[in-house]
């Protein structure tokens, strides 16, 4: 199973995430994030110098996730950290506990490509393909 | 990619299509594009009229859903998507400003000509670059502390001149004397403070940037005599909005939305056109704080503009007043507007929505400065990175039509990844070099990804607002040099 795939956009960029509970599609959606914000080729580093933990409530899962990921673009801005490791313990209806970790940005070891705005609700989905297997698709505005 | 949009599209006139409110059900009203055969074309290559067709559903739009010629694929709206609702019954969407808030343009004019600048060109950009914080994360100068943050947020660019960092003329010749009223800086969430915070005073990344550009082609002398500009003579434009500030305001406000859609029954086609009546709680809490948002953008091109000045300083060796730095104008192009306009024959307030779309008010409005009362507003489109820059003028027509409104910049029709295929092993600095335009860029994927290919030619958007009627040429400006984050 991929863990996410980047889609072209004219303006943006989505990303299409899987995962074999909602709790590995939180954590893949947001490693895809990350990985359109940072090259993390070899940001495999153990050594975490950041970490935090995420609680979050939404009306539906289709909400959770959008804030789900603003809520790590926020973290990324103001605590300047990449993150790639995503403990996500519960995705329920409707809420998200995790704890998430990563690496201060230095900008000599990190590679930044672009200036993620927000996730955004445009054709955001979440389903069961079949089970035991989900989806979930998110724009981003650039 | 999107696919290609199937609907109707009626030729009203050269410049002007039509898709008719029956098109699908919810539509209260027709919508409206404003573009060349040439262009609707591409426009037809994605699903940007089918986001026409949505806004028209917004309850309380009057007029048409309208659509500039820069129009592409956004998010809700389309951008280049211009929107009017009531006040009384309407909604306010923050989908329809776009997440960054009073993302917009500020031209400063100059003294000088190409041929005193190109000889120093080079150290010009360099002390630019070194001046003027750019790229992803990007973090300004002067540190504020929340009190004077809050300053900023209702006195926007004023606040910023009464600090010394510019002259109480540069707020004159800015929309709202940069400044707009109805900011509530109680309604701005903690997370946004945060994170905009360290950010005022700096670029940003993305399609943001800075050129010097020369005035190479002057289409109506008068227009531009009044102006104050002329025929090689060297300009600077600033692009840049509310970075992180603006975002989050917008990411917490359309969360906002989305439960506040749930609470007033309202079901539209796409949730990100989440909206909520503009006299409700929600609606006024979103207003108020984009508002916030807005001035902050405004603060933010004034510091800017205040490093330009310095650096000319640096580099010229003369006081910014002796080179004739001047704000020609300063131009919001995502926000949303109180404004009194007709509607079937009678003056009404209205909420107009602009995402990716420039207020283009004609003469004699009484809110444009005296110095352009008699003319019109000054219109400033940017093309993309390293094309250059028009300068137009705004007209009746488009105040009879679209609300005061015209389109604002070239549009993007080129994915991110085939951008980056295409451009693959080339060295886009070194190209643009070759074509006299100097690059001083904080990123190479991001010049990879902004490459002037991947964005419409923005001489043929102008053409189609001119021939329209709805703002109308006055100069083009070609690049000398470029700031990118």
């Amino acid at each position: 199973m991929k863990k996410f795939e980047i889609i072209d956009h004219t303006a943006d960029i989505g990303l299409i995430a899987w995962g074999r509970s909602m709790e590995e599609l939180f954590a893949n959606a947001a490693l895809g994030m990350f990985h359109i914000i940072a090259d993390l080729r070899g940001f495999e580093s153990p050594k975490k110098d950041f970490e935090s933990e995420v609680n979050l409530e939404a009306g539906d899962y289709e909400e959770l996730l959008v804030n789900w990921l603003n809520e790590l673009l926020y973290l990324f801005e103001v605590e300047k950290v990449l993150l790639n490791h995503f403990t996500v313990e519960s995705v329920g209806r409707y809420f998200v506990r995790a704890r998430v970790a990563g690496n201060r940005i230095n900008p000599k070891e990190h590679r930044i490509l672009r200036d993620v705005k927000a996730c955004t609700y445009h054709q955001a989905k979440v389903e069961e393909v079949r089970p035991g297997l989900f989806r979930a698709q998110v724009y981003f505005d650039l | 990619m999107g696919e290609e949009w199937k609907g109707p599209l009626r030729k009203v006139d050269e410049w002007r299509w039509l898709i008719p409110r029956d098109y699908k059900k919810g539509m209260r009203t027709d919508g409206l594009i404003y573009a060349s055969e040439r262009m609707i074309r591409d426009i037809r290559k994605d699903q940007a009229p089918e986001q026409v067709a949505n806004v028209a559903c917004l309850p309380g739009i009057v007029g048409k859903s309208l659509a500039m010629p820069d129009i592409h694929w956004g998010y809700g709206f389309p951008i280049g998507g211009v929107a009017a609702t009531r006040v009384e019954d309407g909604v306010i969407s923050p989908g329809g400003v776009g997440f960054d808030i009073n993302c917009g343009v500020r031209m400063l004019v100059t003294s000088l000509e190409e041929k005193e600048v190109r000889p120093v060109l080079d150290r010009l950009l360099r002390v630019l670059f070194r001046n003027i914080p750019s790229g992803v994360g990007s973090e300004g100068r002067i540190s504020f502390s929340v009190s004077e943050l809050r300053k900023v947020m209702e006195q926007g660019a004023q606040y910023i001149v009464k600090r010394g960092w510019g002259l109480p003329e540069d707020t004159e010749c800015t929309e709202e004397q940069g400044a707009m009223p109805g900011a509530n800086p109680d309604k701005v969430s903690q997370k946004a403070i945060e994170r905009g915070k360290d950010q005022l005073g700096s670029l940003g990344s993305g399609n943001h940037f800075l050129e010097i550009e020369v005035v190479e082609t002057v289409f109506r002398p008068d227009v531009a005599e009044m102006f104050g500009l002329f025929k090689s003579q060297v300009v600077v434009m600033i692009h840049t909005g509310s970075r992180g500030f603006g975002h989050q305001i917008c990411t917490d406000s359309l969360n906002v939305m989305q439960s506040a859609m749930r609470k007033y029954g309202i079901s539209l086609p796409d949730r990100q056109l989440a909206c909520a009546p503009f006299n409700s709680e929600e609606g006024k809490a979103y207003f108020e704080s984009m508002v916030c948002a807005a001035n902050f953008a405004w603060a933010n091109r004034q510091l800017i503009t205040h490093w330009v000045r310095e650096s000319f300083e640096e580099v010229f060796g003369k006081s910014a007043q002796e080179l004739g730095i001047r704000v020609l104008y300063d131009v919001a192009h995502n926000i949303a507007k109180l404004e009194e306009h007709e509607v079937e024959g009678e003056k009404a307030k209205v909420v107009v929505h602009r995402k990716g779309a420039t207020r283009a008010f004609g003469p004699e409005h009484p809110v444009l400065p005296q110095r352009y009362r008699n003319i019109g507003q000054p219109v400033l489109i940017p093309g993309d990175m390293g094309t250059g820059s028009f300068v137009l003028v705004g007209t009746e027509r488009a105040m009879q039509e679209t609300f005061g409104s015209t389109c604002h910049g070239a549009g993007r029709m080129m994915s991110r990844s085939e951008a980056d295929r295409r451009s693959r092993g080339r060295d886009i600095a070194q190209e643009m070099e070759a074509k006299g335009v100097l690059v001083l860029a904080e990123s190479k994927a991001t010049l990879r990804e902004e490459i002037p290919e991947a964005y419409k030619d923005v001489s043929q958007v102008v053409e189609v607002v001119d021939r329209a009627g709805l703002s109308r040429k006055v100069v083009y400006a070609r690049p000398l040099g470029v700031i990118k984050g």
